[in-house]
């Protein structure tokens, strides 16, 4: 039987030629799709420690994250025959007037990673765009990024907006350089996480996941 | 002593009166003449006006072309949306969706519009204050140009993926920055600052092998062509500068995340270090005292020869009093 371990390192290394084949191999060997699943989130998870620890950089991840994304791509039809159904839907962007998308790149590569179903807006992302999206995917999270100061102001903007709107079971999770946890309790937000990989424990925290 | 003497003096190693100050401004410069932004960064006379306030109002010891990280990418071909109150938008990368580097319009001097209006802002800059302000112009370090043509993601993948690409694209950036450095200096500026942020965000063995190598061939174009070389790379930069201090350049920017004694240790004697404190913390959001006392610290730790400096850009929304507390004089010591 073959060891699903080497599809974990074809993914934090990036190789998405292997992992590919090693994913479709793990289907033809008839693995359950949950299982081959799981040994792609370690890899993602484990490459996202290690950016933690500024072991690895930010290519090292994007192309973690490509090899993840195509993996995902062959596995899903087989995930969704099996009764797989995303956590929750999520909705993420840049905030109103920033540009910068890097991190929430990752964030959002590491939450599909993670069983969530993303949807991007992409950035420069304002305040109506994000509620009418939370409606549309009926989504129960919301991550907001900025990197610059004067962008903060458009964060708090956007949190009133989703409150004012009283979707009240969608919770909101903010990161992004300039970001603090006193910044996310002074604009009401639910929570803040400094780096993509604690994102993914915080986003399943504030849903209730584990 | 004038601006001009005494930025240049800290540069020798001389004595001088009080300790040259360069922050940047950019958002500030704009607000503070009441010009839009898609002015500040599109239109030089407007940039002009900008740095010469600065220089008159808060006593800058620079006047400086820097407006936003598109200058060079629009005229290799990018597509660019100028904006009213902040930094233009590239709204297509040159070469987002091809390798193909016979798609690039090579930009320059007289011939493509950014570069060219660069050019005349330093020659307004001549007629304003030659010799009584240092002339600072910029060009893109190959990191940051390399993305900014190709889209950042895009980039850095390249430079795991296709190495050979990443080098080659790298390489043209190098061969346009050297031209356009040289043509600055032809027009009158004595510095040339190389901006290159995104080299932050890789490791240090990458940046040593694939990076440093060509921002060495850039500074080296610089100094043969008389100028002097300022790097700024923004954010966390502790782990690339240990190699970066062999480049020889002749004035290190330091963001606030970074280790300014270490960098002392690491970089020959004789650069200036500039910096450091936190554009929004240190600056925006201090006390005037706190400004100043504060870097009268940091002078006293880092040494000489030092430039006052925030660590990056100071924010738009900066009160005018932390501004002038920046600028405040800070009396040369000549035992540190
Ligand atoms: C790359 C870059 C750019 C690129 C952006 C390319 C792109 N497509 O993103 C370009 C050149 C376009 C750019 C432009 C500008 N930039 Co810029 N840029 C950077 C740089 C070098 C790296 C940012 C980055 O991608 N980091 C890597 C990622 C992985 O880190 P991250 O974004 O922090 O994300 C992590 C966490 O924060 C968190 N996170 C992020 N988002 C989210 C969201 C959620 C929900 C969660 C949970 C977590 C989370 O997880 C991520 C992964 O671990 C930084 C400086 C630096 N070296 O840090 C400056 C920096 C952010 N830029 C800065 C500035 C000032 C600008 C400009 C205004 C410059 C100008 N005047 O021209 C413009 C603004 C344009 C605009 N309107 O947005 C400043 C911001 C200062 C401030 N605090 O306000 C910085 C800090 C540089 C500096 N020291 O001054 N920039």
């Amino acid at each position: 039987m073959m060891d699903l371990k080497d599809l974990t390192e074809a993914i934090k290394t990036g190789n998405r030629t292997q992992a590919t084949s090693l994913t479709q191999e793990a289907l033809d060997a008839d693995l359950t799709p949950q299982s081959i699943l799981d040994a792609m989130v370690v890899g993602m998870d484990e490459i996202g420690d290690k950016f933690k620890r500024n072991e690895v950089f930010v290519p090292e991840m994007l192309i973690a994250a490509r090899a993840m994304n195509e993996s995902m791509a062959i596995l899903e039809p087989s995930l969704v025959k099996s009764g797989y159904k995303p956590l929750a839907t999520a909705v993420i962007g840049t905030v109103q007037g920033d540009l910068h998308d890097i991190g929430k790149n990752l964030v959002s590569m590491m939450w599909k990673g993670s069983a969530l179903n993303v949807i991007d807006l992409g950035t420069n992302v304002t305040p109506d765009k994000f509620v009418a999206a939370i409606k549309e995917h009926d989504a129960k999270l919301v991550g907001l990024s900025a990197l610059l100061t004067t962008t903060m102001p458009s964060m708090k903007a956007t949190v009133e907006a989703i409150k004012s709107e009283e979707l009240s079971d969608v919770k909101i999770l903010i990161g992004g350089a300039p970001v603090t946890q006193s910044f996310a309790d002074q604009i009401g937000a639910d929570g803040y996480s400094p780096d993509a990989a604690s994102a993914v424990d915080s986003a399943h925290q504030l849903l209730g996941i584990r | 002593m004038n601006n001009y003497e005494r930025y240049m003096g800290m540069v020798k190693g001389e004595q001088v009166d009080y300790v040259p100050r360069i922050p940047i401004l950019m958002h500030y410069a704009a607000k503070h003449i009441g010009a839009s932004y898609a002015d500040f960064a599109g239109d030089y006379n407007t940039l002009v006006k900008a740095n010469i306030a600065l220089a008159e109002d808060f006593g800058v010891s620079q006047l400086d072309i820097m407006s936003d990280p598109w200058r060079e990418t629009a005229d290799y071909g990018a597509e660019i949306e100028y904006l009213e109150t902040t930094c233009p938008q590239c709204l297509k990368h040159p070469l987002e969706d091809s390798k193909d580097l016979s798609l690039l319009t090579r930009p320059e001097v007289g011939k493509t519009t950014r570069l060219t209006a660069a050019i005349k802002a330093i020659e307004a800059y001549k007629a304003y204050g030659y010799k009584e302000y240092s002339i600072t112009g910029w060009v893109e370090g190959p990191a940051a140009e390399a993305s900014d043509i190709r889209g950042v993601s895009n980039f850095m993948i390249d430079l795991i993926d296709d190495e050979e690409f990443a080098c080659e694209l790298m390489d043209l950036c190098v061969d346009v920055a050297i031209e356009f450095a040289k043509a600055q200096i032809a027009a009158g500026a004595d510095t040339i600052g190389v901006g290159d942020a995104i080299a932050s965000q890789m490791s240090a063995d990458m940046y040593e092998r694939l990076v440093f190598p060509r921002e060495k061939r850039l500074v080296d174009g610089i100094h043969e062509a008389g100028g002097l070389v300022r790097l700024h790379i923004c954010g966390n930069t502790n782990h690339i500068l240990p190699v970066a201090a062999s480049l020889g350049v002749d004035i290190i920017d330091c963001d606030w995340m970074v280790d300014v004694v270490k960098v002392r240790e690491l970089f020959p004697k004789n650069t200036v270090i500039a910096g450091n404190l936190d554009p929004v913390e240190g600056i925006m959001e201090s006390t005037p005292e706190k400004i100043h006392q504060n870097f009268i610290d940091l002078y006293h730790k880092v040494g000489n020869p030092y430039f006052v400096n925030a660590g990056c850009e100071v924010p738009m929304d900066t009160p005018k009093e932390n501004l002038q507390a920046l600028c405040k004089p800070i009396q040369y010591n000549s035992s540190i």
